[in-house]
C-alpha cells in the first residue's frame, strides 16, 4: 500500500510523463484497465494547461493556428508546469519558449507576438493605478520639468521588435479585415498599457521608444530627451511628452504629506 | 443562503450580464480567475453591489500532502474579504505537489492517512478564512485498491471532524457512479443532512476507454437526464439548496443557462428568482 506521500509523487510524476508501474497496481482495473483510467488525468492536464496558454496568447495561436497552437503549447507544458494555481499567471517563459521552437523557425516574428500578448495579458491584470495628468505640472518651469524623474504607470511595457508586430496583431484579431502585412514595415515599438476597461497598446517612433526606454529605466525626462535626439536628431520631447501624457502613461507623482 | 437557483459567472458572459442584470439567485465565480485586479474584478464588483456570490476555488488542493499554499491561501482570503460571498467552496481532491500545479482535480484514496490530511487542511482554510467552507464530492474516474471507506462515508466524517459543509454535486454523483460501477442512490444513503450546503448541477460528456464508455465531468453541456433525477433523489432526501449551474466549455447564449437554472428551480420547487437588480 502507497503511503499518500508517495502515491501523490507517482501520480505528479505519471502526469509529466514518467512510466509509473507502480502506480497501475494502486488502481482497481476492471474492463476499464488503470493506464486508460489514468489517461483521463494526463488527457486532462495536457488540455486544459493548453487551453490556458492560448487563451493568455490568443495572438499567437490566431497567427499559427489552432493545431499548431496545440502542439506547440503542449511541448512548452512538458518543459514547466504551472507553479501556482492563477492561470492568468502562467506562460511567463512561453514567448522565449516560441522564439526557440524549431516548427515555427519560419514564423520568425512569432516569439515577439508572444511576448506581445505576454505584455497585454500582464497590464490587464495590474491595478488601475492613479495616472498622471498635465495639471498636475502646471506651473513647474521647463528647467525642472526636465530634471523630473516620472515613473511609467504600473502595468506598462515597452516592446520593441524588429517586425512591425503592431500591424501583425491588428491582423490578427477576429474581426480585422482581409490582408497582408508587410515585414519589411518593421521595426516597430509599443507602449503596451493598462486602461481603466481593458489593456491596449500604442505604436511608438523609433526616438519615443528611446525616450519611453530611458524614463522606465529611471532617467529625468532631459537625460531621456538626450538619449531620443541620439536616435533621432529631429526628435521633439515636448510633442513626445505630450503625447504619454494624453496616453496616461505616467503613474501619479506620489505628493509628500 | 435561501435555495435559490445561481449561475456562473464565465467571463463571455461578463458584459452581458453587467448590462442586462438578469434574474438569478446568485452568480458564481472561480476564485483563481479573480485574485488579480483586472477589469473583470472590477465589473464582479459592481455586479456585487446587487447580487449574492458564492465563491468557488478549485486550486487550493484540500487532499495536498504537503499542506495548502499559504501564498495561495492570502490571496483567496484577500479576495473573500472584499467580496463576503454567501458560501465559500473547494474539492476533495489534490492538485498540488512541491511547487507543482497540474489543474486538474486529482483523486484521493479513501483512507484514514487521507482523511488525517484533508482534515489538517480544511481546518486551516476555515481557521484562515474564519468561517464554514463546503467541499464538493469530485468526477472520479478511478479508485485506489487500497481505499477503506466509500467516497460519501469519507465526506461525511470529514464533516463531523471539521464541521465543513458538503457540496453535493450531483453530475459528479452521475458521473463517478458510472465510471466505479456503484449505485448512485447507495451514493446518497448516509449523509448528514444538516451538512449539505450546496448542489451542484452540470453536464458530462461520454468518452471511449478500452472500448467502453467513461463519463468526463467536461461542464460543457446540457444538465444530463440522469443527472435531473438523481437531483430529484437528492432533493427528496435532503431537501432544496442553493443550487448551481455549471457550464464551462462550449459556452452557450447565457437564456440557455438561465433556461437550465429556471428548471433546477422548479426541481427545487421554489418560485423563480426576483429580478436581482
Amino acid at each position: 500500500m502507497l503511503a499518500l506521500r508517495d502515491l501523490q509523487a507517482a501520480f505528479a510524476a505519471l502526469l509529466e510523463g514518467e512510466d509509473q508501474p507502480g502506480l497501475f497496481d494502486a488502481i482497481v482495473s476492471d474492463t476499464i484497465s488503470a493506464p486508460a483510467r489514468l489517461r483521463v488525468h494526463r488527457h486532462h492536464v495536457a488540455q486544459s494547461l493548453t487551453g490556458a496558454l492560448a487563451a493568455t496568447f490568443p495572438t499567437v495561436q490566431a497567427i499559427a493556428g489552432e493545431a499548431f497552437f496545440r502542439t506547440m503549447a503542449m511541448e512548452f507544458v512538458a518543459e514547466e508546469l504551472p507553479v501556482q494555481p492563477v492561470l492568468a499567471e502562467y506562460g511567463e517563459g512561453f514567448p522565449a519558449f516560441v522564439s526557440g521552437y524549431g516548427p515555427a523557425a519560419t514564423l520568425a516574428y512569432l516569439g515577439d507576438m508572444a511576448r506581445l500578448d505576454w505584455a497585454l495579458n500582464l497590464a490587464y491584470h495590474t491595478p488601475m493605478v492613479p495616472r498622471l495628468a498635465a495639471p498636475d505640472l502646471a506651473g513647474l518651469p521647463a528647467d525642472r520639468l526636465f530634471e523630473l524623474k516620472l515613473g511609467l504607470a504600473a502595468g506598462s511595457t515597452l516592446v520593441r521588435s524588429p517586425w512591425p508586430i503592431d500591424r501583425i496583431w491588428q491582423a490578427a484579431q477576429p474581426e480585422a479585415p482581409e490582408g497582408m502585412v508587410s515585414l519589411e514595415d518593421g521595426p516597430a515599438a509599443v507602449l503596451v498599457l493598462r486602461r481603466p476597461d481593458d489593456a491596449a497598446f500604442a505604436s511608438l517612433e523609433t526616438s519615443e521608444a528611446a525616450f519611453v526606454s530611458a524614463l522606465a529605466g529611471g532617467t529625468s525626462l532631459g537625460e531621456a530627451a538626450e538619449a531620443a535626439f541620439s536616435v533621432e536628431p529631429a526628435f521633439d520631447p515636448s510633442t513626445a511628452f505630450a503625447r504619454l501624457l494624453a496616453l496616461e502613461a505616467f503613474a501619479a507623482a506620489q505628493h509628500e504629506a | 443562503m435561501k435555495p435559490v437557483v445561481g449561475i456562473g459567472l464565465r467571463s463571455p458572459h461578463l458584459a452581458e450580464i453587467a448590462r442586462d442584470r438578469p434574474a438569478t439567485g446568485f452568480l458564481e465565480i472561480h476564485a483563481e480567475n479573480y485574485l488579480a485586479p483586472s477589469p473583470a474584478r472590477g465589473t464582479l464588483e459592481r455586479l456585487r453591489e446587487d447580487y449574492e456570490v458564492s465563491v468557488h476555488a478549485v486550486g487550493l488542493s484540500l487532499g495536498s500532502v504537503d499542506g495548502l499554499d499559504e501564498v495561495h491561501l492570502d490571496r483567496v482570503a484577500t479576495l473573500i474579504r472584499r467580496l463576503e460571498p454567501a458560501l465559500v467552496s473547494d474539492h476533495l481532491a489534490w492538485s498540488v505537489l512541491t511547487g507543482r500545479y497540474f489543474n486538474d482535480l486529482l483523486p484521493l484514496p479513501y483512507t484514514e492517512e487521507a482523511l488525517g490530511v484533508v482534515e489538517r487542511n480544511v481546518q486551516r482554510l476555515q481557521e484562515r478564512l474564519g468561517r464554514q467552507v463546503l467541499v464538493e464530492n469530485p468526477s472520479c474516474y478511478l479508485a485506489f485498491a487500497h481505499s477503506t471507506l466509500s467516497e460519501p462515508a469519507f465526506l461525511a466524517e470529514l464533516a463531523r471532524r471539521t464541521g465543513c459543509g458538503l457540496l453535493l454535486d450531483a453530475n459528479n454523483i452521475v458521473v463517478t457512479a458510472h465510471n466505479l460501477r456503484l449505485d448512485p442512490g447507495a451514493w446518497l444513503d448516509g449523509l448528514p443532512v444538516t451538512a449539505v450546503g450546496q448542489y451542484h448541477l452540470a453536464g458530462h460528456a461520454v468518452n471511449d476507454a478500452d472500448g467502453e464508455p467513461l463519463l468526463i465531468d467536461d461542464h460543457g453541456s446540457r444538465v444530463g437526464e440522469g443527472v435531473w433525477a438523481l437531483f430529484d433523489e437528492i432533493v427528496r432526501r435532503y431537501g432544496p439548496r442553493p443550487t448551481l449551474v455549471e457550464w464551462d466549455t462550449d459556452l452557450p447564449a447565457l437564456d440557455v443557462l438561465l433556461g437550465e437554472a429556471r428548471r433546477a428551480e422548479q426541481a427545487l420547487g421554489i418560485e423563480a428568482n426576483a429580478r436581482a437588480a
